[in-house]
């Protein structure tokens, strides 16, 4: 049964929604502002056991003996595990590219700071951290690894010998004729970048608790897990498990933005689990096993780009080059990061040919994870920054240089070269509309003021696609497969009328539930409170990826819209039946089912649902009794990549225009955002509170990216940013006032016309804060090139940029 | 490994006991011998804020504080704001209709360390609210709709309502 899924609101049995496009109090806050949500390591179960790690100290290092028997001896010591319990037990990780994966723990040699290396499952954590104190392990350090292009010379040691290279792939793209475009170009802007590590950081590290079962060979894993059935597959993979007989049960979980990670901890849990006779062993992440060995860290990137540009300021060409260190192993998916650029390669301007030169190695870093934004945040600050190049050398406002490259509205649907097709836009009034919000003409005259008084102010005008609901047909090109990322719901009516919702996810914080209540709500003409979600686990959940590439809330409006659409066409034949007409006849309008023409005749949902359980005497023969259905939506019209990438990836791409103003302090080379404003457009906001707050909260995490957030390594791939006195974190004295104001193109293809908008700002707002930076540091003729612009950077380009003869 | 001996402390109003050995934390006190899951732990090293709880009426990280130091003190966590009954603390409310929250897992220290604030100073200016939640790290919400909300509970707790409800 073919099931259209309704594009506008005025689609909906509804005279006027109530609940969507409202800003509605999340269904979730009560139970998580008393502390009542159940985390995973609020979780205790019968005879639960509890893991530490023991973790390489050495980046590279051959392991040749491990004493494990004082460990074992500890009173309270229920298991032990190594790199043999892993050979003997499990297969290496599936990886991204194909081949590049590990055992769970270091079999013959530890690749990275902070690879597990051997664990305990104790009757706490607490003696848990004591043994693994008394396991004695002899290294032989070997040469580390911790640059690409090192990494990439003849003779540097190999990360994983069998590979034979520490390269893990090398590929071109090219989309249209770029030589050609490069050398009828009037100007040609070439600029190196470098984009340190990152990531996600939630506040909540990953957690889970894993159960071998050995007589039945079931493995169930309870857990901080933010894609279920793909985390369950991979777990089939390392332990060689019948799909049907691994389940997985998320818990709510203290954000994540991709990277929760946490496989490696959780298959050496299921180990010890395996090993301690199938008693449940918990393993919780402690801060800086996240920070160095979870999967928090992505984007480790070099990058050479080149725009090619007419006299008249309109952009012809573009190049990238892109070198990133994926660290020891494919393990965390980190090389999707760099495949989603497709997607959104050229941003927001018609810039007609690119080429995209990407090369992914291997270092004796921490394997790179998924991060919120999963790759173009980078791609967009190094684009951002070409056409503030290309603006400052023609000598245009970097605003009107933007307008003179948007595509425009009239060319909706647009497919750029990298193949990916945008549904809809409206980018120059979005421009105008930020360009209005921050009074620009005035910020402008400001900075010329602060300049004949010393100060060094900076203005950033920067814009970005944010690629929303994702495909996995993408991520081929780095050796993901699939086409098409299903996510079902079962929306079931009973037999009073009360709504329950089961899905295949569960809390993460953008308040899908609430979005899920709202939408039941307004469909059949209930109130929200009397919606309930129910999140399954893997082995009971209808087929489900969860949250990431901002695609949730427009996938589960499908999902729940399909399912509704099959109860309402099954609600109307019951009604038919009961009124003595054709279905035809029925319609669903402010929950009731009414025939059309004839006043008073109508039954509300409640009262169809009752009949449909408690009257079959009164039902068409044959029909399904259950007031219940399930719609499993995805994306239509999507297709394999072609030979160079192309395919129509993301369904929406939503677009935001961003003007920052900062100062930079001469003396310190701090940078401080003294204004902040923005203009985005996501489509229909299906609960503008929930979208605002998802933008304001990328807002700080680009903050962070862009000015704070690094993890360091030194030379020999020791991580040096292991806590958070390392690692620094936004708080709230970094971060200015938001000021928002939104345009809205609802998508022709999406549910309501909602776009993807979790991810956020994170794509535009480390570009826009770098623009700003070096509109500032152009009136000294110098340029930052590296993120984050930490003050010891901006100091020295300061400094560097005083001490150049005047005039050269 | 020494041996756990027995700490009593007052924990939302109510006399509580349980063991604890010399090294065990306040917080995996409060969580796993009290079983007061509702305070959360994010780093462990005192820089998120995340475990905040009220102890005699100051707030602190119950992740640097062994439970032994806190025998014999009168703690307040996130469960002993809201009534028995379900109705919500007015900050707690405010954080609910001002968005405050997106993940939840940071929410209950940012609630105590404002407890401690609105208790001091009922109407706190932007800068006051800053230099106390310096100590709070979000990484959701940005901070913009906490700041809103500590706003809206002074507002609610105006008229001379203590912020812990005593």
């Amino acid at each position: 049964m073919a099931v259209e899924i309704p594009t506008e609101l005025e689609d909906l049995p509804t005279s006027k929604p109530h609940w969507i496009g409202r800003e509605v109090k999340r269904v979730e806050d009560p139970s998580l502002v008393t502390g009542r949500t159940e985390f995973i390591d609020d979780v205790v179960l019968p005879r639960m056991l509890h893991c530490a790690i023991l973790r390489s100290p050495f980046a590279h290092a051959r392991i040749s003996k491990i004493d494990t028997r004082e460990a074992e001896a500890l009173p309270g010591v229920l298991a032990v595990v190594t790199g043999e319990d892993a050979l003997r037990w499990s297969y290496p990780a599936v990886t991204a590219p194909e081949g590049w994966g590990t055992h769970c723990i270091a079999t013959d040699k530890a690749r990275y700071v902070g690879e597990p290396v051997a664990a305990v499952a104790a009757t706490s954590r607490y003696v848990a951290e004591d043994a693994i104190e008394l396991i004695t392990v002899d290294y032989e350090p070997l040469q580390a690894v911790a640059d690409p292009f090192e990494a990439m010379k003849e003779g540097s040691p190999l990360v994983i010998e069998e590979k034979g290279s520490n390269v893990m792939l090398q590929r071109t793209f090219t989309w249209g004729d770029v030589d050609e475009a490069f050398a009828a170009a009037d100007h040609v802007f070439s600029e190196k970048f470098r984009w340190n590590r990152v990531g996600a950081n939630p506040t909540e590290t990953f957690g889970a608790i894993c159960e071998w079962d050995p007589m039945d060979l079931n493995l169930t894993v309870r857990g901080s897990i933010q894609s279920a059935s793909n985390f369950g597959l991979g777990r089939v993979a390392t332990f060689g498990l019948p799909s049907n007989r691994v389940n997985i049960i998320s818990y709510a979980h203290g954000g994540s933005f991709g990277g929760k990670g946490g496989t490696r901890g959780t298959d050496v849990a299921c180990l010890l689990s395996r090993k301690a006779g199938g008693r449940p062993v918990k393993w919780i992440e402690d801060r800086m096993e996240y920070l160095t060995a979870g999967g928090s860290q992505a984007w480790d990137r070099h990058y050479e780009a080149s725009i090619a540009v007419r006299a008249d300021g309109v952009v012809t060409g573009l190049r990238v080059k892109l070198v990133n260190d994926i660290g020891a192993t494919g393990e965390g998916f980190g090389a999707i990061n760099t495949a989603k650029p497709l997607a959104a390669f050229t941003g927001p301007y018609t810039i007609a040919v690119a080429q995209y030169d990407l090369t992914l190695t291997a270092s004796n870093k921490l394997p790179e994870s998924p991060c919120r934004g999963m790759g173009p945040p980078p791609h967009f600050f190094v684009l951002e920054q070409m056409m503030d190049i290309a603006a400052r050398a023609l000598d245009v406002d970097p605003a009107e240089f933007r307008r003179r490259n948007f595509i425009r509205a009239d060319q909706f649907p647009y497919t750029i070269p990298s193949g990916n097709e945008y549904d809809s836009g409206s980018y120059e009034e979005v421009l105008d509309k930020a360009l209005e919000l921050a009074g620009y003409a005035e910020l402008r005259r400001q900075q010329a003021e602060a300049l004949e008084q010393g100060r060094l102010l900076g203005i950033g005008v920067a814009s970005a696609i944010e690629p929303g609901v994702f495909d996995l047909n993408v991520y081929s090109v780095v050796g993901m497969q699939g086409t098409g990322v299903p996510e079902g719901a079962t929306v079931s009516i009973d037999i009073l009328g009360m709504v329950t919702v089961r899905v295949g996810f569960t809390l993460e914080g953008q308040g899908q539930y609430t979005l899920v209540s709202q939408i039941i709500a307004d469909y059949f003409g209930v109130e929200m409170d009397s919606v309930r979600i129910a999140p399954l686990d893997t082995r009971s959940a209808p087929p489900s990826f969860g949250p990431g590439g901002s695609r949730l809330g427009v996938a589960i409006t499908g999902a729940v819209l399909g399912a509704c659409e099959r109860i309402r066409e099954k609600m109307a034949i019951v009604t038919a039946g009961l009124m003595q007409t054709e279905p035809a006849n029925i319609e669903l309008m402010d929950g009731r089912f009414r025939v059309k023409g004839v006043p008073g005749a109508e039954m509300t949902v409640a009262e169809v649902a009752g009949t449909m359980l408690a009257r079959s005497d009164l039902l068409p023969p044959g029909i399904d009794p259950r007031p219940e259905a399930t719609h499993v939506w995805t994306a239509p019209g999507r297709a394999p990549v072609d030979e160079e990438g192309r395919t129509k990836s993301y369904l929406t791409a939503a677009q935001a225009v961003h003007v920052v103003l900062v100062e930079i302090d001469r003396e310190t080379g701090q940078v401080e955002i003294l204004k902040y404003c923005l203009c985005d457009d996501c489509g229909t906001r299906l609960n503008p509170a929930t979208v605002e707050g998802q933008t304001d909260g990328s807002v700080v995490q680009g903050i962070g990216a862009a000015l704070l957030e690094e993890y360091a390594y030194d030379d020999e791939a020791q991580p040096l940013s292991t806590t958070f006195m390392e690692y620094l974190l936004p708080t709230i004295n970094d971060v200015p006032l938001i000021e928002k104001v939104a345009v809205v193109t609802p998508s022709p293809f999406a549910p309501l016309g909602a776009k993807g908008c979790g991810e956020g700002a994170m794509h535009t707002t480390p570009a826009a804060v770098m623009c700003a930076v070096n509109d500032a540091l152009a009136q000294l003729g110098t340029r930052a090139t590296e993120v984050p612009a930490a003050p010891h950077r901006v100091w020295k380009l300061i400094r560097e940029a005083n001490e150049k003869p005047q005039g050269a | 490994m020494t041996m756990a001996r027995q700490v009593r402390m007052t924990v939302n109003g109510a006399a509580c006991e349980g063991l604890a050995e010399p090294r065990t934390t306040l917080a995996d006190f409060l969580r796993g011998e009290l079983e007061l899951t509702g305070t959360h732990v994010g780093c462990e090293h005192g820089v998120c804020g995340v475990c905040t709880v009220l102890l005699d009426g100051r707030a602190i990280r119950s992740c640097l504080m062994l439970a032994v130091q806190a025998d014999g003190a009168d703690v307040t966590t996130v469960e002993g704001l809201a009534e028995p009954d379900g109705k919500l603390h007015p900050i707690q409310e405010a954080f609910v209709e001002e968005h405050g929250l997106q993940c939840g897992y940071c929410t209950p220290g940012f609630l105590m360390a404002i407890c401690e604030l609105l208790e001091s100073n009922p109407s706190p200016s932007d800068e006051e609210i800053k230099d106390v939640l310096g100590g709070q790290i979000c990484r959701c919400t940005g901070y913009q709709s906490i700041l809103r909300s500590v706003h809206s509970a002074a507002a609610k707790l105006g008229g001379g309502r203590s912020a812990t409800g005593a």
